[in-house]
Formats: structure tokens, sequence, C-alpha cells
């Protein structure tokens, strides 16, 4: 005989200002098989706990209802309240009489008996209820961060120094990410690649760090803790142990006018190179679709000039198959290609580059060797123009959000210009400056006070050429006026956009992602940095546009997260999982395919002799999620989710 | 030689060479127009075998009989386009094994009987690929072109009608080569979802989860059309769900012995319009 307790929570006036708690209890004191109904004010109060406590000892209770705010928010307090009390948890329930009706309702009368059909529903549930216990699953103590930029770096250094592997993936030749293309950094005008390099030497040299750079994530399958990952090797061309990083081949290699991806195309580069000088490894490879050697059949200078012979043509892509526990995404981003706003010329006029091609123009490892010459003639440009927002904040033709750090480099990029070249002019178009973080908006402002940038707030309509110039038509809405500007270069503060590839590598890893490809987060605010795929964190600018403080800082909270999970021996899970009743199942195997986890598999039942009698659906419980899509796939009903029951689910229905 | 006689002597030394164990085909029936499943092991028996304009019945269904395959030997099987496609889907579901299965293939038009080529399912990929890109066939009624001219309400009220005459005979679910499952889910009581009597709510949760257990893999047969004692025409919502998963997936149930159920499988070019 069941014997449910019924507590009824005020949540203050949250719920008790709508819901007539008195009356809620009495009713539910009515239902058959509820032995206790009360209320108080804060049920998850220490007090509050005590007394579920005490009810359920005093009253043998078989089940717990708590009418009360969301489960997400205090689910697991009262089912640790009640595992106290000698409860199985999951005989407790949470009936939402918060967010599902007291906060969405106007009327008390209605909103008391739609709180009274929530808790019935869910008594009847309880009366359902199963007593679980938890799996434990061992845990994988080896982390696998994608992406060495700056957030993977950080990521992969803070899990190595306290103790942990780490196998850091990259598909670049080298470390680095974007963070190694720019020049001085905001707000402290620091260089970037002084502070970047040391860390991308610490992680190559880390003890607890494998490096896999110049590969991909081929696939990966499992679930938190017991990850199986292959990683595609890509073939260098040049063998990793033999080289010396000498760089003979390098400057030997006829191959010279490639443009460099590095240099964001104003530079060149070889067949065989590294990206930039230091590189991480600082190993070559080979560009197979640039290479003469590869186009034509002959050549290989870059092999006769190789003392260690470490150049090997046939060298075939390699895959490195690892056992992971937990996965730091850290993919990072791209500039958008500004060529869709054909009023301003990017792609037709050689002088209108986009903000990463300044950074490279400005870097002394740059193509210019940090002298500002504009692409076309190598001329000092006397005029710079930067346009804000081309591209952010445009739902026409760019992309509907702010990329956030456009408003602080185009400052930078104001002052580094005004720095090398004395006596030159910036004007600034922006829409607002955003300026929001630490010692930013003291940046922005020193841009204009001591570096004479001329901000200008409105929009450029078109730029064409005229007499050698750049002519720039916009208009200033301070004043009200239309402005001509006669540039020697435009720059345009480009959108942020997400991997070209990231929704498709989303899917290879099982993560979701927003409208724009940018990772979903489980929570905006309380689990920033958890994807919604258990053992999976995010990192940096694959999740939204990030400043390099803001990806350090989620790099290092990914990294604690991935300790946490590591502090381990075995890893607890929600019972939840589907079950099979192999008795019904009629073998169609649409489970197997429709199943996002690959946690169901083919079993044989066989007879004494070893033939088969039946072929069935079985679910390994240490990969099921209990996301339920097996469920509502089977037509013969013999897929059930433990804890959601189909008997729970309509007792559930029918209680309302 | 007419096409009944080549395929009775086919059957006959598919029989005596022991090829297959089984022929399923057609034979008379209680009237002149009515052909009924003839199921033969004897190379004696194929005189017995019709094939006409009036065999029209998908045998698909009884291949999956609880046993009959279970011996790994051969089973010959009359079948019509739809027939074979069942065949493909019964394949793809993991409940028969194609290679057990010989095809005496047929189509007809008006009263003529064809012939069609080819003895294993892969054969007639042909067949099915024309079915999948050629017009709706002409016969494709009024009624349903009445239905889809309806607004919802007057859909509603006109499956409501139809639906209130189903009395839960399960008739439709017997004669369909797709209803496998050991235990249906209107058999399965706790819970019970589907009620089991024969009233209105009841009657419309049994047909459209049939439907719904169907789209993506109705071949369009007709047989639980046929075998509504109550005439209820289950053809044109089958026909419907068929259309929609064609329309929104390119799925056209029975293409291949491999083909991927459309409601479990995912493709990465998927358009994904409903997630946030």
């Amino acid at each position: 005989m069941a014997k449910i307790g019924v507590f009824i929570c005020h949540c203050g006036e949250n719920i008790g200002a709508k819901v007539d708690c008195t009356k809620l209890a009495a009713a539910m004191g009515e239902h058959p098989g509820v032995a206790v109904s009360v209320e108080y004010k804060y049920f998850c109060s220490d007090p509050g706990q005590e007394s579920v406590k005490r009810a359920i000892r005093e009253n043998n209770l078989t089940g717990v209802v708590v009418a009360a705010c969301s489960p997400r928010m205090h689910e697991a307090t009262f089912r640790k309240a009640c595992a106290e009390a000698g409860l199985n948890p999951y005989l407790c329930e949470i009936a939402n009489i918060r967010e599902q009706c007291s906060w969405v309702h106007t009327d008390n009368g209605q909103a008391t008996e739609k709180a009274m059909d929530i808790t019935r529903s869910m008594v009847e549930k309880v009366k359902r209820n199963n007593k679980l216990q938890p799996i434990e699953v061992p845990v994988t103590r080896r982390a696998l961060v994608i992406g060495g930029g700056i957030a993977g770096i950080q990521a992969a250094l803070d899990i190595a120094n306290a103790g942990q592997e780490v196998v850091l993936v990259e598909r670049e030749p080298s470390l680095g990410g974007h963070m190694a293309q720019l020049s001085e950094t905001f707000p402290t005008l620091d260089c970037s690649q002084c502070i970047m390099t040391p860390r991308m030497v610490e992680a190559a040299q880390h003890p607890k760090i494998r490096l896999l750079t110049y590969s991909e994530i081929e696939s990966v399958d499992g679930y938190i803790g017991n990850f199986s990952v292959r990683v595609r090797m890509k073939s260098r061309y040049v063998d990793i142990d033999k080289c010396t990083g000498c760089g003979d081949c390098i400057t030997k290699c006829p191959a010279k006018k490639i443009s460099s991806e590095f240099d964001c195309g104003l530079g060149k580069r070889t067949a065989i190179y590294t990206p930039f000088a230091q590189s991480v490894p600082n190993i070559p490879v080979i560009d197979k679709a640039n290479c003469i050697y590869f186009k034509n059949g002959k050549c290989k200078i870059c092999s006769k000039t190789c003392q260690c012979s470490a150049i090997d043509f046939d060298m075939p892509d390699t895959f490195v198959d690892l056992e992971i526990g937990a996965i730091v995404v850290a993919t990072g981003f791209q500039v958008q290609n500004n060529t869709m706003y054909g009023e301003y010329g990017y792609g037709t006029y050689p002088d209108v580059i986009n903000g990463l091609q300044f950074e490279r123009l400005a870097s002394a490892s740059g193509p210019t060797a940090g002298k500002i010459q504009r692409p076309s003639d190598g001329a000092e440009p006397q005029t710079v123009v930067f346009i804000q927002c081309a591209g952010s904040r445009d739902p026409s033709k760019g992309v509907r959000y702010c990329s956030k750090i456009c408003c602080m480099y185009t400052a930078k990029h104001a002052m580094l210009y005004a720095h090398k070249v004395h006596g030159g002019k910036t004007h600034i178009f922006y829409m607002d400056i955003r300026a929001a973080g630490k010692g930013y908006d003291e940046f922005s402002r020193r841009a204009i006070e001591e570096d004479e940038a001329a901000y200008l707030r409105g929009r450029v309509s078109k730029v064409w050429q005229e007499n050698g110039k750049l002519m720039v038509r916009g208009v200033d809405t301070l004043l009200g006026r239309p402005v001509e500007i006669a540039a020697d270069m435009v720059v345009l503060a480009t959108a942020i956009i997400a991997q070209p590839d990231a929704k498709d590598f989303a899917k290879t890893i099982g993560i979701g992602y927003d409208e724009y490809g940018f990772y979903n987060e489980a929570h905006l605010k309380l689990r920033p940095v958890e994807s919604s795929t258990a053992g999976v964190f995010l990192a940096g600018a694959c999740q939204s546009p990030k400043d390099i403080p803001d990806s350090v800082a989620q790099a290092s909270a990914t990294a604690s997260k991935v300790l946490a999970l590591f502090s381990k021996d075995m890893l607890e899970r929600e019972p939840v999982v589907a079950t099979n009743n192999e008795a019904t199942c009629a073998g169609c195997w649409g489970c197997v395919l429709a199943c996002p986890y690959n946690a169901i598999e083919q079993k044989d039942i066989l007879d004494r002799s070893g033939r088969i009698i039946k072929r069935v659906a079985s679910v390994n419980p240490g990969l099921c999620q209990g996301c339920g899509t097996c469920v509502t796939f089977c037509r013969s009903n013999s897929l059930d989710l433990a804890g959601f029951t189909e008997k729970q689910i309509f007792a559930e229905v029918m209680g309302l | 030689m007419s096409i009944e006689e080549q395929y009775r002597t086919r059957a006959k030394e598919l029989l005596s060479g022991g090829a297959v164990k089984m022929v399923i085909g057609y034979g008379k029936g209680t009237t002149a127009s009515r052909r009924r499943p003839l199921f033969i092991s004897s190379p004696d028996d194929v005189e017995r075998l019709v094939l006409d304009d009036a065999c029209i019945t998908n045998l698909s269904g009884y291949l999956v009989s609880e046993g009959l395959l279970s011996d790994e030997k051969r089973v010959a099987v009359f079948l019509r386009p739809e027939g074979i496609r069942a065949v493909n889907i019964l394949a793809a579901e993991s409940q028969l094994d194609a290679e057990q299965i010989v095809i005496f293939g047929f189509d007809v038009s008006g009263t003529e009987v064809r012939a069609l080529k080819g003895i294993h399912v892969e054969e007639f990929s042909d067949v099915i690929g024309s079915i999948k890109e050629g017009a709706p066939e002409a016969s494709e009624e009024e009624l349903f072109e009445k239905i889809e001219k309806m607004s919802p309400q007057e859909r509603f009220s006109f499956w409501q009608e139809e639906f209130a005459k189903c009395i839960k005979c399960y008739a439709c679910r017997q004669a369909c080569p797709m209803c496998y499952c050991r235990r249906c889910i209107v058999d399965s009581n706790q819970p019970q979802w589907v009620n089991t009597s024969s009233h209105s709510l009841g009657n419309f949760e049994w047909n459209i989860v049939r439907a719904f257990h169907l789209s993506g893999r109705c071949v369009e047969c007709g047989n639980c059309d046929r075998a509504c004692p109550v005439n209820i025409p289950l053809r044109l919502i089958n026909h419907r769900m068929a259309e929609e998963v064609l329309g929104a997936f390119d799925h056209f149930a029975g293409m291949s012995k491999t083909q991927e159920p459309v409601l479990a499988s995912f493709k990465k070019d998927d358009s994904e319009t409903f997630i946030l």
C-alpha cells in the first residue's frame, strides 16, 4: 500500500501568492495513497528538509512528492534528503507548481486548480516509481583538447600541470591559432607572439602533454569518462622524428609564390613550409596541392637538400586511437569574408583589407616586418579609414550578433598606426564603442585623446577608387551630414564567425550548436563551459566571439571541470537508462540506428544447441544516456526508460 | 507460352531440383474473380498455380511467418512491384534474409500480365526506381483529391466518420506485411495506451498509430484496404503519409534491402529547420 508524502512549498510569495497552498495540501491529503500532506514556506531550507526527513521516518513513507520549483533547481536537494532518511532517492519526484503554474497564471483560483492537477499527477507517478541504483562507470584519466590556439593551450597546460595526461590536437602544422597572428594585444599593447610563444613551447615540452599537430578528429564514440577517439594524423611528408628543423628545405624550395595563409594572403610562402618562424613544432609540412613534385613528378629538391633524409613523399596519413575521459573543444573561429559588401570593394581594391590582415601588417614578424605599407604598392598610407561592424550587427548582409572584439582592436589598430606612421590620419566609422572590460574604456579613450583617432559615428555607404585614392563616402550622424574621405587604405572590422566546418564537427562529437554554428553551452549563465553532452567542455571562441582574456579564463574553467571529473575513480551516473523487453522485441533494429550514443547492440538469443531462436536489441546501460529516442521509435513498445516508464507516464497522464 | 505457363515450369524446376522448399503463389478462389494464396512444396502441385489480373494480394507478408525461413532454405514467391519493395523493407528491418527469397515478379496493367525480369530483390531496383520517378497512378482517385481539398476541420470529421465504422478486428494489421511485431502496441495492456473497445477515441488512436507506424514503410499494396470489412479507405491515409515522407526526406519505401528506416536514420545534410 502506497504511503506518499506530499510537501507543498510556498517558495515565499513565489508560489504562495498565487496558489492556495492550504487548500492544495488539504486536497492532496484526501487523495488515495497519500499519508502526509503538508505545506511550508521554504522546504529547501534546512528546517524544511529536516521536516521532510522526519515525515519519511515517522510515517514509513514509500514515496515523496515535493510540489515546488522546477526539478532543475532542487530535485537533487530533495532526493539527497530522502536518501539521508533512508528512502531510495528515485522514489522522490518534484511537482513543478512554480515555473509551470504560479509564475505563469494570474487567476488564483485557476492556478490552485492547476497546482492540484500537477501534484496529483506526480503522486500517481510516484506510486509506480521503482527503487533505482546509480550506475557506476570507470573514468579514463586522459583529456583530449581539440584546438591548439590560446584557449586549447591554456586548457591543456592547466590539466597537465595538475598531473593529468592530455592529448592536444591541432589541425594546422603549428600550435598558435589566431593569437599567433596578432601584432600587439589590447588593452596593454604587449606583443602577442611574445606572450604566446612561451606557452606554445611549454605545451610542447610538457611531459604530460602529447602533441598531435597537423591532425584532425576522425570520430568520437563513447560517453563521459570513456570516449574512444580516432585522430587522423595528416601526412606532413616530413618525418617528425628525423627532422631537425634546420629550414634548408624551405630555403631551397623553388615554389615560392604561394599565398601564405598565416599572413592572410599578404605574404608568400614555399610549398614546404612552417607557417611562421616560431612554429611549434618547428617541423615543416609539404603542401601537396602546390608542391612541384606532387604536381609534375619532378623536383624533390627539398629531399636532396635534407641532410637527415627526413622527407618521404610516400608518407601516408596515419591514425591514432585514443582512450579519453573528457574532451575540451577549443576549435576557435574564422573571420568573415567581406566580399559580400560589394560597396566596400573588399577583394576588388587591394588596399581594402580586413582587421586580421592589418594585424599581419603591424606585426614585427609579418610580411612587412611591422611597417604599415599598403598592399597595392607598398607605400606608407597617410590616411587610413577603419569601418567597424563590417559584418557584425548587420542582419541583412552580415551576422546579427556583436563580434565583441572589433571595437577594441580597431582602437588598437588606430593606435599602432599612429605610433608607426607619425602624422598619419585615422578615421573610424563606428556604430557604438563597446569597451566593457578591464582597462578597455581607458584604452579606447587613449586612442582618441593621445593618438588622435577620429571617431565618426555613422555608416559607410560606398568605397571607390579615384585618382589613386580610396574614396570613402559615409555619414556622420552626430553632425548630421555626409562625409567623404580620400584614404590610402581602408580596414574593415570583419565579423567573427564560426569555423566553416563547425556544424559538421559538432555532429562528429555530438554537441549542439546555434544558428551560426557556435557551440551551445549547457546553461548560458550557470553552466557556461559545459556542452550539453556530458564530458565535453567548451573553451574559447568556438562558443561565441571572445577576446583573449575571456578565452583564457574559460579555458581554465574547462580545466577545473575536467579535473573535477578526474578526481574520482568511478563516475556515478543517473540510472535513467533504457531497457528492452526481449520477449516482445521484433528485432527491426530501428533503435540501433536511432540511438545517438551507439548504446544499443544486436543480441542473438540461442537455444541450448546454439541455434539462433531470435535476434533482439540489447541496451548497454554504461553507454545509454537515457534520452528516450529509442523508446519513441519502438513500434512494439518493447523499449522502456527507467524512471520514466510507460506505466509511470501513463499514470501521470491519467492523474491529470 | 503464357507467363502463367512459364512460371509454372520454373516453379516445377525449382521445387524438383530442391532449389526452393516452397512456392508461395496464387490459386483459384471462391469465385471466378478471386484468388487465394497457395503454398506448394511438391512439384506435382504446380498446375494449381494461377497468374492473371486478379492476382492482387501482396504475398510478401507470408514470408515472415514464424519459422518459415529459420532453416535457411529458400522460398519462392509471386510478387508485384509493391511486394518486391516490401521484401526490401523486411530485409532492411532484419526480418528476413533476402538471399533466401526467390522472386517470381510480375506486373499487371489492365488485364495484361507482364513478367518482371529477375530472381533476387537487387535485380528489380530499376523497376522500383521507375515507380518512384513515375507520375502518381491515374487511378489515384477522386476521393483522395476530394480529401486534399478539405479544410482540416472537414478532413477531421471525414476521418472521424470513417473511423467510427472501425470494429477493431485488426484485419488491416493481419493483412499488412509490415505488421510483423509479435506483440502489437494495441495488445499491450500495461499500460493500455490504445483503448481496445470500439468507440471513437480508441478507433482514432488505433488508426492514427498504425498510419504513423507505416510512414516511410508502406508500399501501398492495398492489402489493408481490401481486408477491411467495413471499407475504411485506409490506402488514402497511408498514401498521404508516403507523400509526406517522400517530400520531406526523399525517402521512397523499399528502394533497397539496405535502406535505413526514415524515422531512425539521420543524414548530416538533413534540414534542421526545427532545431533552435
